[in-house]
């Protein structure tokens, strides 16, 4: 494979009706790393996943997968990639044993090696006391923990995840998140995951890329990206006997004010940074303003997104859920 | 390994998957089983006196001896209609998906289902023969004449599996599939299953007369009945696997058509 775990070009899907899902999307993604594929529902991420995982054809440009073009040779791109796709397809009748071996065969895999992945992988997932049983009467953290042992049998290079965490509870999420980083550090395996949840792209991923609307709106790692819009944001909060207006009067002298940030006070972008956040409370001082906190936040990626496209990411509302 | 050794043993395991999930889920099999057979007690009871009696009626031993190459018919039908709106929910939960994804052989997806559906055929035409014989009904072409209705049960199974995964691929959704049940079952209705044609009349016997299905269960119930030949057997298995050929090939097409659409 070639240092590129995914190279696409002017990727383009076009639904029936001219609907352009994914509209243009030039992409490349290093191998060994994790990838995190950011957007709002209906963004496109999902039709980005299905090209590149060969379960859909683009209506224009190339996706090259592990080396190889998935319209060209989506066979060889197939056994080279793990997919757990959303909503784990899983059969609710068979148990996670039953389901692992069957995968393996699938995969063309000896039959003594089914058993085996079957077995080691039941164990890394933590799955090995409900191997035997169906898997209707696992929890949603446990299918999706089956759903990701399942994409794994065969060892593949690059691993896609769709959604893998929407609509697990915080405590299934972060055991799965763990699982993903341990697999990405001891076996290399590049993951090129989505997700709605910008914690998710921010604890995760080293490189994270925004959809919406079918086109990337930014692109780099969380911290470059949260650099690149700016200025970490100061936040006063006015004390007795001074109000919110003579805050902000003082910080606008600082940098652009941040409207409706602070409730009893205001807030500012700094463009020096934490330097020039002891001179602004100096002048505050010196203005003979009483306030009563004072924060510093960075960037968060919710900012990216706002500033690339205008609007908040809404469904990271279901995160505190 | 070779890609045809690995098709066929994908397919197995397909196939066993759709066994294994189709017996562990009594409403997939408890239908197939019931209701065919709970008809032909009733027929059997209701009939018993027919031979004989009714004018049409072949000379037979007792009703049952009659009755059970339609329940095993209708049983293969229920089957069927089944195994389609399972494959339907493979492509709506997603599981269908995964295969696609994966190196599985496009061919292993239809043949590992209807793998599944020929030896659920196979066991039910045993199961519904050995009932029959043990409330006294007898296969007059002994061994021969039970191989002869297996095959024509397995190629009929085969046919209705083909037609299911159609309708499966077509719909996209169990439900639409189940809901064709009822078309199915009129066509067995329509047809000489049941009762002969020579006691049919008007528009009945007309439809029933050009119904292919008509001439399978007679086929089949001509090795139960006795006065079988190699014709009638061949009749029998030539309609089976006419009516299996004109559904696999539109349901291998609609697979193909949708995967080349989809990837």
């Amino acid at each position: 494979m070639s240092d590129q775990a995914v190279e696409t070009q002017d990727l383009v899907r076009e639904y029936k009706g001219g609907v352009k899902a994914v509209d243009g999307v030039t992409l490349n993604v290093a191998s060994g790393g994790i990838f995190g594929f950011l957007g709002p529902n209906g963004a496109g991420k999902s039709t980005m996943v299905r090209m590149l995982t060969t379960l859909l054809k683009p209506t224009s440009g190339t996706a090259i997968v592990a080396g190889y073009d998935v319209a060209k040779h989506p066979d060889k791109v197939r056994r080279r990639i793990g997919v757990a796709l959303q909503d784990a397809a899983i059969d609710p009748y068979m148990t996670g044993r039953e389901l692992l071996r069957l995968q393996g065969v699938l995969h063309g895999l000896p039959r003594a090696e089914c058993r085996a992945r079957a077995e080691s992988l039941l164990e890394r997932v933590d799955l090995v006391d409900a191997a035997d049983r169906r898997v209707g009467t696992y929890s949603g953290g446990m299918r999706r923990r089956l759903d990701l042992a399942l994409s794994l049998v065969h060892e593949p290079l690059v691993l896609f995840l769709d959604e893998p965490t929407t609509g697990l509870d915080p405590v299934s999420r972060v055991t799965l998140w763990e699982e993903v980083r341990r697999l990405n550090r001891e076996h290399g395996t590049t993951v090129f995951l989505t997700t709605q949840y910008l914690e998710e792209a921010d604890q995760l991923a080293d490189r994270v890329a925004i959809i919406d609307g079918g086109r990337i709106v930014a692109d780099g790692s969380p911290s470059e990206l949260k650099a690149k819009i700016g200025f970490p944001m100061l936040s006063v909060v006015a004390a007795d006997g001074s109000t919110p207006d003579d805050v902000s009067r003082v910080l606008a002298t600082f940098g652009e004010i941040v409207p409706g940030a602070v409730e009893r006070g205001a807030a500012v972008r700094l463009p020096g940074g934490s330097t020039a956040m002891a001179d602004a409370v100096r002048a505050l001082d010196e203005a003979g303003v009483r306030f009563a906190e004072v924060d510093l936040t960075e960037p968060s990626l919710d900012d990216v997104f706002l500033a690339s496209t205008g609007r908040h990411l809404g469904a990271d509302d279901d995160v505190s859920e | 390994m070779s890609a045809a050794a690995l098709a066929t043993r994908q397919t197995a395991a397909l196939a066993w998957r759709s066994i294994i999930t189709t017996l562990r889920l009594p409403q997939a099999w408890f239908p197939a089983l019931f209701f065919p057979l709970v008809l032909m007690a009733i027929f059997t009871a209701s009939f018993g006196g027919a031979p004989g009696n009714i004018p049409g009626f072949p000379p037979i031993r007792g009703f049952l001896d009659f009755a059970v190459c339609g329940a095993i018919v209708q049983g293969v039908l229920i089957a069927g209609t089944t195994a389609g709106a399972a494959f339907a929910t493979d492509i709506e939960h997603g599981f269908f998906d995964r295969l696609v994804a994966s190196p599985t052989s496009r061919v292993s997806i239809l043949t590992g289902r209807l793998g599944a559906s020929v030896a659920l055929g196979v066991v039910q035409a045993l199961l519904f023969l050995s009932i029959a014989a043990i409330f006294g009904a007898r296969v007059e072409g002994g061994f021969w004449g039970i191989v002869v209705v297996v095959i024509i049960a397995a190629t009929f199974a085969a046919a209705v599996g083909g037609l299911g995964v159609y309708l499966a691929i077509r719909t996209g959704s169990g439900e639409a599939v189940q809901g064709m049940f009822p078309l199915f079952l009129a066509l067995l209705f329509f047809s000489s299953a049941f009762f002969p044609l020579a006691t049919m009349t008007g528009w009945y016997h007309a439809v029933a007369a050009v119904n292919p299905i008509s001439y399978l269960v007679e086929s089949m119930r001509d090795e139960v009945l006795g006065g079988a030949t190699i014709w009638t057997a061949l009749t029998g298995i030539g309609i089976a696997a006419g009516l299996a050929a004109i559904s696999i090939s539109a349901s291998a097409i609609t697979l193909r058509r949708r995967l080349r659409v989809a990837s």
